[in-house]
């Protein structure tokens, strides 16, 4: 019962910086139609702008924001200069131009801040000794943090899309952009907050994430998570944001059972597995869990 | 004022004719120089073929048939695996085991067409990108047949040029090279011939319309499915040569998405649904980010990488190739001939100045135009992968 909530509470940790990284994705996906390959890059360059700011001896908090609105700027100005260019041409030019922003901001992360692995401090106290018992189980603070932040993003985001008026004009612009654009909506305006949104929230994703591991923020560090993440976004359904955050928790519980508890699998084939599952979901119900069905005008 | 440019070549002409075997006359000469190159150079002019072929494989799905794939890596690393396996562990001529790769990565190709029947656009490129995540995994779990994390070595004896070629074993790189070329050309005529079929027509109507394709009558899923089969093939193909050269595999070093993403940089840079863009771009994705390693040690090497990606999209969103097919259609223009009633007398030649300007987006104002290279056809060039409009796509 320990070990299990041991791996219970990582799963949820996990999961939750998935659900996270798939609702930006979802976001992308409503405004443009496709993945945003360069979203994790995205998120990692904003998480080495703020823990270059950390070891300046800036409160985390502050880098946070900091982080988060340069997230917003770096995902707004790609969607008007790079992708809404492009965007009409074809799927495959715009995957191009992503994987190039990919390659650029990951360049750029390396030359800026160094290719070294390093620790980033955490917003919340993660001492050895900072949890709470739970049947034995060590619950973090740190643990907790992330799944209320996170928490409080999606809730944020949902209250956003559901409740406001800015939201009625993202999702209409989601809907059928033309339709949106007779109605008055500004669709350029509404799409390039669509980005620079979800390039925030995975700038917070990225900052939550990277503190529970020590020694974590590498080059290497998101592209695993954007794997995941996009499983879970296509796992959801790719137009839903509860979808893919459902998903997202889902599959970062699963990825911490399934070594632990189906021998076979072995420490080397959870991602393998993990998609496997996804594939077959997605035969039985190819617009995922929660997505819209397409229909196809003729 | 009438100017003489464009010059009109009546296709299956003479001058038509005489142009296609000048044209591979000259890359056959290219090949034969190139194969006289120090054994440094040799060797990275065989992974660029390798790649060119994987690429044109490739190509086959997601060029001409709309199906992106970001698991072509798997399919590379299948037939070097297969390969790997039967000369290093039952002894057979390295030359055979072509066979049998091309056959299993045929078989898996279908497999994985299989979704594609259910699941379209970005959704399939994220399954496909499935297979792509779980190669490495799946060798790394079996070490017993694979070697695992540690890798598999052939011995350098069992990959010898043949006694008949009578290369040496220090010129070996030259025996590698031609394969590599070989497999090249043979790919290439092969992809050629079958996109300018009607097997061909099937998939490009398939990529533009599927809805309209069936109408017409093509087998959606037989369509898909077997075009996802032979681009696997293809692709494992030149994993096979791969291995043969490299004679050691490592699925965390070689056969990562990593790959999967240059195979598919280096079609968009060539030029998709193109005959000569993948050779193009093979060489394109494995010769820029080795110059630019020499600029700054290496380290802005991604960097110009990137920039450079982006730029191309902007400068040329149809690849080099197509570019120079664009350029060159100024003052070569072929003229298209139905290719089934040859008894048909030839049509009176155009205008030299088209009525309707051909620019991209236009509509070929004749069915005939359907049957041309697709060079010569812009709206052929179109690789929408989904729909655009956000009514159908979400």
């Amino acid at each position: 019962m320990q070990i299990f909530l041991d791996r219970l509470f990582d799963g949820i940790s996990n999961g939750a910086i998935y659900a996270a990284l798939a609702l930006a994705l979802v976001m992308v996906y409503r405004a443009t139609g496709t993945i945003n390959f360069a979203q994790g890059e995205m998120a990692l360059f904003t998480t080495y702008l703020a823990w270059g700011l950390t070891t300046k001896h800036i409160p985390v908090a502050v880098c946070l924001l900091a982080a988060t609105a340069a997230g917003f700027v770096l995902g707004a100005a790609s969607e008007r200069f790079l992708v809404r260019p492009i965007e009409k041409r074809s799927l495959l030019a715009t995957l191009i131009v992503l994987l190039g922003l990919f390659s650029v901001l990951n360049a750029s992360d390396g030359l800026i801040w160094g290719k070294g692995n390093q620790s980033m401090a955490s917003l919340f106290p993660n001492k050895l000794s900072s949890y709470v018992s739970v049947f034995g189980a060590r619950l973090y603070w740190a643990n907790i943090g992330v799944w209320l932040l996170v928490a409080a993003v999606v809730a944020g985001m949902f209250a956003v899309f559901n409740g406001t008026r800015l939201g009625l004009h993202m999702r209409a612009t989601a809907n059928n952009r033309e339709s949106a654009a007779l109605t008055g909506i500004p669709v350029g305006r509404i799409l390039m907050l669509g980005w620079g949104i979800s390039a925030a929230i995975g700038a917070i994703a990225g900052v939550l994430f990277t503190p529970l591991t020590p020694d974590s923020l590498g080059l290497g560090e998101m592209f695993p998570l954007l794997i995941y993440a996009s499983a879970a976004a296509l796992f959801g359904g790719l137009d839903s944001p509860g979808g893919a955050v459902i998903a997202g928790l889902i599959i970062g519980i699963i990825e911490v059972m399934l070594p632990a508890y189906v021998p076979v699998i072995g420490g080397q084939l959870q991602e393998a597995i993990a998609f496997a599952a996804i594939v077959l979901v997605l035969l039985l119900r190819p617009q995922g869990l929660f997505g819209t069905r397409e229909v196809e005008r003729v | 004022m009438t100017s003489t440019l464009p010059v009109l070549i009546r296709e299956r002409s003479a001058a038509h004719r005489g142009l296609q075997i000048g044209g591979i006359a000259v890359l056959t000469g290219l090949a034969v120089y190139a194969s006289t190159l120090n054994q440094f150079r040799l060797g990275q002019l065989t992974i660029a073929l390798l790649y060119a072929t994987a690429i044109a494989g490739l190509n086959l799905a997601t060029g001409y048939t709309g199906q992106l794939s970001i698991g072509h890596s798997a399919f590379f690393g299948l037939g070097a695996y297969t390969t790997g396996i039967l000369v290093a562990s039952h002894n057979w001529n390295p030359l055979l085991t072509l066979i049998p790769a091309a056959v299993l990565c045929f078989a898996v190709g279908l497999v994985v067409g299989l979704p594609s029947l259910r699941i379209r656009g970005i959704n399939l490129a994220l399954v496909t990108l499935a297979l792509g995540v779980a190669f490495p995994e799946l060798i790394d779990r079996f070490p017993g047949l694979t070697g695992g994390q540690i890798g598999l070595n052939i011995s350098i004896f069992q990959l010898l040029p043949p006694h008949w070629t009578g290369i040496s074993i220090a010129d070996r790189g030259v025996y590698y090279y031609w394969l590599a070329a070989f497999l090249l050309g043979i790919v290439l005529v092969l992809c050629a011939t079958l996109t300018r079929s009607r097997a061909g027509l099937a998939m490009k109507a398939t990529r533009d319309r599927e809805v309209a394709a069936a109408a017409m009558g093509v087998n959606l899923a037989w369509t898909k499915m077997a075009v996802f089969g032979l681009s696997g093939a293809i692709t494992g193909l030149a994993g096979c040569i791969f291995a043969i050269y490299l004679g050691s595999l490592s699925a965390d070093a070689s056969f990562t998405l990593t790959l999967s993403i240059v195979l598919i940089t280096g079609l968009v840079i060539g030029g998709v649904a193109t005959t000569l863009g993948p050779v193009i771009g093979g060489l394109a994705v494995y010769f820029v980010p080795y110059w630019t390693q020499n600029i700054r040690q290496g380290e802005a090497s991604e960097l110009i990488f990137g920039v450079i990606l982006i730029a191309l999209m902007f400068v040329m969103p149809e690849g080099l190739v197509g570019l120079i097919t664009r350029l060159s259609r100024r003052i070569l223009r072929i003229d298209p001939q139905p290719p089934d009633r040859p008894d048909r007398p030839a049509r009176p030649a155009r205008p030299a100045r088209p009525a309707r300007p051909t620019r991209p987006g236009s509509r070929p104002d004749d069915i005939d135009a359907a049957h041309a290279d697709e060079g010569a056809k812009p709206d052929s060039r179109k690789t929408r992968l989904s729909s655009p409009d956000p009514g159908t796509a979400g």
